[in-house]
């Protein structure tokens, strides 16, 4: 394995002065190509500014990351980005906002046309393509901000609480969808959760954050098969991953 | 009876194309206590006329409005030309001029340290005290209206349009800077759009004031428009035609209202104003 995302010593402070806010590290990480990492931590901790750092939509206060071989100094366009409020726009269909990103990128959207209708029906939103955001259910939009986000095929995706605020059921088969699809194409995905099970089903590996500031203090490696279904989820193995994180958080007088 | 109209009116109005006579029929149909209300204040204000007594140079009742504005009519409709004028060359002055400084505005922090805190200043000075003052400086023409329209509608819509354009979510922001796509671009697939609703909140209010400004100018110093007129028949005890020129002012209010809203339709019929007005 050969590592595609590594930081170095990285720390963020917001605002200066008294009124400083010192939301994250100094942390180092490396992250090995098509690796499913998880930032699991709770709400304030920093996951968002980490991952934001990574893509270069937001400065570090120190520190270095590299990606792809590549410093990240300012925005880096050859990711796929998932934010913690989803991007869709309401003037424009689920087709349409798909579209979007391909016209910013100054890609003829028609030319995807067929990439675009494989990528609904792999979310099963075929039959919503010309539907507008606001005829979604929130589990719906976010498959639609997830087409969105991959519609120009990165290879490396960053996925801020993607499931964050859906219902328990659309969230177990968003999962599903999403870890089939990771098998199948390998990407590599930075995936920020605040879900202890959820980062252990998912991951390959889940980088413990602490409270803020937020540091990685551990990485655990999970290794259990692919694909975590109903069976693994259930196995002794599983809970045993699960109530170890827990024991981790409740050192840190978070649950 | 009235639950077969109902489902029939509700059949027809979810199939795409309902035909004009349908939708008033479900217009009257959702509307009709107001219609009641509305026309029995018109009832009421006829008969307490008579039952008081009331003298008629000092309140006419409708039916007599009606009467004599119709004789007057030819006069009527010159001066809601006139004042139209003025109006709506103020207000689409106020529009062509407002709008594009509001966005430099919001992009430039120069003029965000200027000009802005200055205007937000302007916008706490009524600026019908200023009408007196233009029209003692331009005298009685076109002119001092159209610019007195254009200071009451110029500031609700340069102060919303620079608040639209500054208040483009964090999360789009990122969106547009992790495509890589260039200001011009984002401008025009994203923030410009995101935009309108609250430009649309400016061009409405301005679109209230507009009417109010003319009349007011018109008050203060002129030789002819609804203002004026309304002004003179006043003066020599006609309410009748007062309020005749009342109707035509307000019919000139709500048609540009009206262009405006509709306009609003067209442009962002997506968003949440637009669609809950239409179910
Ligand atoms: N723009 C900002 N200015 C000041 N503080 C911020 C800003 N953004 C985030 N923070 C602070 O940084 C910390 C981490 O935020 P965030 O990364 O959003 O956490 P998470 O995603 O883990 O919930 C929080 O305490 C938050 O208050
Ligand atoms: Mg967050």
């Amino acid at each position: 394995m050969n590592p595609l995302i590594e930081l170095t010593d990285v720390a963020k402070t917001f605002g200066q002065g008294a009124d400083a806010v010192h939301a994250f590290g100094p942390v180092d990480l490396t992250i090995d190509d098509g690796d499913f990492i998880s930032f699991l931590g709770p709400s304030g901790c920093g996951k968002s500014t980490l991952m934001l750092m990574v893509a270069g939509l937001l400065e570090r206060t120190s520190g270095q990351i590299v990606l792809g071989g590549q410093p990240v100094d300012g925005p880096r366009t050859d990711i796929g980005i998932m934010f913690q409020d989803n991007t869709l726009v309401p003037w424009r269909t689920v087709r349409g906002n798909i579209e979007l990103q391909l016209e910013m990128r100054g890609i003829d959207p028609t030319s995807a046309a067929d990439r675009i209708t494989v990528l609904l029906q792999s979310v099963h939103l075929q039959d919503f393509a010309d539907r507008f955001p606001y005829e979604l259910s929130g589990g719906m939009q976010q498959r639609a901000a997830f087409c969105q986000a991959m519609v120009h095929d990165p290879q490396i995706m960053l996925l801020d609480e993607p499931l964050g605020k859906l219902d328990a059921m659309t969230r177990e088969q968003i999962r599903t969808d999403l870890q089939t699809l990771w098998m199948q194409q390998k990407p590599t995905v930075i995936f920020v959760t605040h879900s202890i099970e959820e980062a252990v089903q998912l991951s390959s590996r889940v980088a413990i954050i602490t409270p803020r500031p937020g540091r990685v203090e551990k990485i655990i490696p999970i290794d259990l098969p692919f694909p975590r279904d109903f069976e693994v989820k259930n196995s002794p193995e599983f809970a045993s991953y699960v109530r170890d994180i827990q024991e981790i958080f409740r050192g840190y007088g978070v649950i | 009876m009235y639950v077969t109209f109902r489902r029939y009116s509700a059949a027809m109005a979810s199939s795409k194309k309902t035909s004009f006579g349908v939708r008033v029929l479900t217009w009257i149909e959702r509307s009709w206590m107001f219609i009641v209300f509305f026309i029995g204040f018109f009832l009421v204000w006829e008969w307490s006329v008579t039952l008081f007594d009331i003298p008629r140079y000092i309140l006419t009742p409708p039916s007599l409005v009606v009467e004599k504005g119709w004789a007057d009519l030819d006069r009527l409709l010159y001066y809601t030309y006139i004042t139209g004028s003025e109006t709506v060359i103020g207000y689409v002055a106020a529009v062509v001029i407002g709008l594009p400084l509001g966005l430099a505005i919001a992009f430039s922090s120069i003029l965000r340290r200027t000009v802005y805190p200055f205007f937000v200043c302007i916008e706490m000075v009524p600026k019908i005290a200023f009408a007196p003052l233009f029209i003692s400086w331009l005298g009685f023409g076109l002119l001092p209206k159209v610019i007195i329209v254009f200071l009451v509608c110029f500031f609700p819509i340069v102060l919303n349009a620079i608040l639209a354009f500054n208040s483009l979510s964090e999360e789009l922001t990122r969106f547009c800077r992790s495509t890589g796509a260039g200001p011009v671009l984002s401008f025009i697939k994203v923030r410009l759009p995101a935009a309108m609703p609250q430009c649309f909140v400016g061009f409405k209010y301005g679109a209230i004031n507009a009417t109010v400004g003319a009349a007011i100018a018109e008050f203060i110093g002129s030789d002819q428009g609804l203002g004026f007129y309304i002004q003179i028949v006043t003066g020599n005890m006609r309410p009748d035609l007062a309020f005749a020129g009342i109707f035509f002012l307000t019919l000139l209010g709500l048609a540009l209202f009206g262009i405006v809203t509709l306009a609003e339709r067209m442009l962002i019929p997506w968003h949440i104003s637009v669609r809950r007005n239409k179910t």
